[in-house]
């Protein structure tokens, strides 16, 4: 009797099994035929990877940002664990554009070392966390960079007193946050100017604190906007450090998509653009409702209201890009236009506009045709 | 049953392949849908970042990074190993020592830091040993004026003047001597019964040609100082190195004095009294008969401890320490692709350990006891 019921519990097995190998064989055959989970099927869809991640950002209802918690001005955590910032806002932003919920986010924090590693599994949906724009991260990270919403360059930040430029700097310890751009930067200018600088790097900002604070290094280097903001939160107070005039390097920060979903990168795109195209117009997130009832056809297509086509009848402007129609408007009335996210979160620090001013104004900021 | 025993090992062997298959047919697709290479091509890419006390420039291949990574790991485990090894057998004979303030301060020690977890005696030692108690540069402890100790490294004395093949070659000389003095006195010790000496006879004949050879090829010794804000002349030890060894040796150790307290109480009770019945002294006792038979006991699970340390090394990426971890991590932070460059490094760990064991293994069957 025992060995019977052995034999049957095998042959079950044996079933099951051979149903295994038969899906492992026939893997390519089902994909084909579209039974396969969303990362596989349409191959020859919009994208490589399917194409598929705007659909279903929107069936899950929330977005997954790709963020960090302790970056002054730019994302942290406040009092109620929310998170507060500059880059914050732009999740909060593309959130808004997609979903029409600019809370819908999940702030996913990241470690800089694993913040492309989270991109190309899938874990988030975009990228928006203070990360330069190169040549090799488009390429080899698999990352698809997209509008830059802060265009930064590296500087280097002293002890007050201790260095008045950067040329003074020899035989000296600089501290930087590793795996970063910034890293090799400081290497590059050192040789650039005939210097010796011995470079540590760090896994984390709060460890390259401690190190600076406890006199590991003369010089802290990253991108201007990051020491500005750390410095704000020194804990010997800001006066306590000092950030040298010297600009030593472009840092284009972008937000990032992962490489073969052309859909999706067009419109977490337009979403940033939106909040420069709202700026360039003049809307504001209190102001906003005042122009619903504007003549300007440019700005009733742009917030997706009707306007008169060329025949005379009443039409609405979709671009085809898979947003909702109001997406600008959900945009900048739940979150803002690009410079009131500016104001809000890096004026206070001490940050100008700079080159982040709209092109109007001599800065880079420039929004694209909505039309 | 032979053939349904045989057909449930095929069918263990074909779930477990088709699993792996499926994996890495997800995996190829993946990568190749979002035009990740998977290839190792990166690693003769320009490395972008410098790597602190070393001699390496940003502008080398990743490839010399990885090496350089191998190599500080492997320093860290070497010199870990043994200073754990020291320490731990210290303390383990100190648990059982008769005096109570010695026994009572051994099992403290261990009770405290086998019961923490290695990285957050590791953060404690970086954050309040390293960067807290050790001086600032500017205010740096120069003892003897031979050293420097400062939170951005210590200075240590270290030779100067002689390097490459001539170095090698006295040091060849050294350990052949060495080798031939120990047959010597072996020899003697078997025909006259005279007590060999044979470790410490040959050990100063070996650290005398050292010093004799390197007198002889002209070399000189080159002191710490502080220049400026950086150490300069000596040999500098890295704060994150110094971190990350002192947490493993204070770590292990806790866990080889268990062992070695236990392989002394492992080894039977009538070869201590015997000892004592030949009117040996205690340090006798202990270093001639018992430590030789429980050391035997020891060497397997030694071995774990080692492994475990060298495993545990990685732990020290996370301070700095540019171990095959810390290399790994920055070069893929620096657009290098993970998977393959995350293989490299689970590669090395493997073939280490691998090789580890096989020493370990060829150190128990040396010194097992020979059955007849």
């Amino acid at each position: 009797m025992k060995k019977i019921k052995l034999l049957a519990v095998f042959a079950v097995m044996a079933l099951v099994f051979a149903a295994c190998t038969d899906d492992g064989d026939a893997a390519d055959t089902t994909a084909a035929n579209g039974e396969e989970p969303a990362t596989t099927q349409a191959e020859g869809g919009d994208g490589a990877a399917g194409g598929a991640l705007l659909a279903e950002v929107q069936e899950r209802g929330t977005l997954n940002c790709g963020t960090r918690d302790a970056f002054p001005g730019f994302a942290v955590l406040d009092a109620n664990g929310e998170h507060v910032g500059f880059d914050s806002d732009f999740c909060r932003a593309i959130a808004a554009a997609v979903l029409g919920d600019a809370e819908a986010v999940e702030h996913v924090d990241l470690e800089t070392a694993d913040r492309f590693t989270a991109l190309q599994s899938g874990q988030i949906d975009v990228l928006v966390r203070n990360t330069t724009w190169t040549a090799g991260r488009d390429g080899v990270e698999g990352a698809t960079f997209l509008q830059v919403n802060y265009y930064d360059g590296q500087g280097m930040m002293v002890n007050t007193g201790d260095f008045s430029s950067v040329t003074e700097m020899d035989g000296v310890v600089i501290c930087s946050a590793g795996g970063t751009t910034t890293e090799g930067d400081a290497a590059a200018e050192a040789a650039r100017l005939g210097l010796d600088w011995e470079i540590r790097s760090f896994p984390d900002t709060d460890l390259l604190q401690e190190a600076f604070q406890a006199g590991q290094c003369d010089g802290w280097t990253s991108d201007t906007s990051q020491l500005t903001g750390l410095r704000s939160v020194y804990p010997d107070g800001p006066e306590a450090l000092t950030i040298l005039p010297e600009v030593f390097s472009k840092q284009p920060l972008a937000p990032a998509v992962l490489d073969g979903d052309t859909a999706w990168a067009q419109a977490v795109n337009w979403a940033i653009i939106a909040t420069i195209q709202a700026e360039e117009f003049g809307i504001t997130s209190e102001n906003v409702d005042d122009f619903l009832d504007t003549d300007d056809v440019n700005i009733r297509r742009f917030l997706g209201l009707d306007f008169e086509g060329d025949e005379g009848d009443t039409t609405t402007f979709d671009p085809g890009l898979g947003l909702p129609l109001d997406f600008a408007y959900q945009v900048v009335s739940q979150v803002g236009n690009y410079g009131e996210i500016f104001e809000e979160h890096l004026a206070p620090l001490g940050l100008e506009r700079g080159l982040n001013a709209l092109w109007t104004d001599g800065g880079l900021m420039y929004a694209m045709p909505y039309r | 049953m032979r053939v349904l025993s045989w057909a449930f090992q095929l069918l263990v062997f074909a779930v477990v392949a088709a699993i792996f298959f499926w994996l890495w047919g997800n995996f190829t697709r993946n990568t190749e849908a979002s035009g990740i290479p998977t290839n190792f091509d990166f690693l003769s890419n320009p490395a972008t970042f410098s790597i602190p006390g070393a001699d390496f420039s940003p502008n080398e291949p990743v490839r010399n990074a990885y090496i350089v990574g191998v190599l500080n790991t492997l320093r860290v485990s070497v010199v870990g190993s043994i200073l754990a090894t020291i320490l731990g057998t210290l303390i383990g004979i100190g648990r059982l020592s008769r005096n109570w303030v010695v026994s009572r301060l051994s099992a403290v020690y261990v009770e405290l830091f086998r019961n923490i977890p290695l990285l957050v005696l590791l953060t404690f030692v970086f954050l309040g040993v390293v960067l807290q108690v050790m001086p600032s540069i500017e205010v740096s402890w120069n003892p003897l004026d031979w050293f420097v100790v400062s939170n951005r490294g210590i200075g240590v004395p270290w030779y100067d003047g002689v390097t490459g093949w001539s170095l090698s070659l006295v040091f060849t000389i050294g350990v052949v001597s060495w080798w031939m003095i120990a047959r010597w006195r072996q020899s003697v010790f078997e025909r006259t019964g005279r007590p060999s000496h044979a470790g410490l006879l040959g050990g100063s004949f070996f650290v005398l040609t050292l010093i004799v050879g390197w007198i002889v090829l002209g070399g000189a010794v080159s002191l710490p100082a502080v220049d400026g804000r950086q150490i300069v002349g000596g040999i500098r030890i890295d704060p994150s190195f110094f971190a990350i060894l002192l947490a493993l040796v204070i770590y292990t150790a806790s866990h080889i004095a268990e062992i070695v307290r236990g392989s002394i109480q492992a080894v039977p009770k009538g070869q201590g009294e015997a000892a004592a019945a030949l009117a040996l002294t205690g340090f006798q006792r202990m270093w001639k008969v018992i430590l030789p038979q429980a050391m035997r006991i020891a060497i397997p699970p030694l071995g774990n401890q080692y492994l475990n340390l060298i495993k545990n090394s990685s732990l020290g990426a996370g301070f700095s320490y540019f171990d095959i971890t810390n290399v790994t991590q920055i070069t893929v932070g620096n657009g290098s692709p993970a998977v393959p460059a995350f293989f490299l490094a689970l590669v090395f760990y493997v073939v280490i350990s691998l090789i580890t064991s096989a020493l370990v293994n060829v150190a128990n069957r040396r010194f097992e006891l020979v059955e007849r």
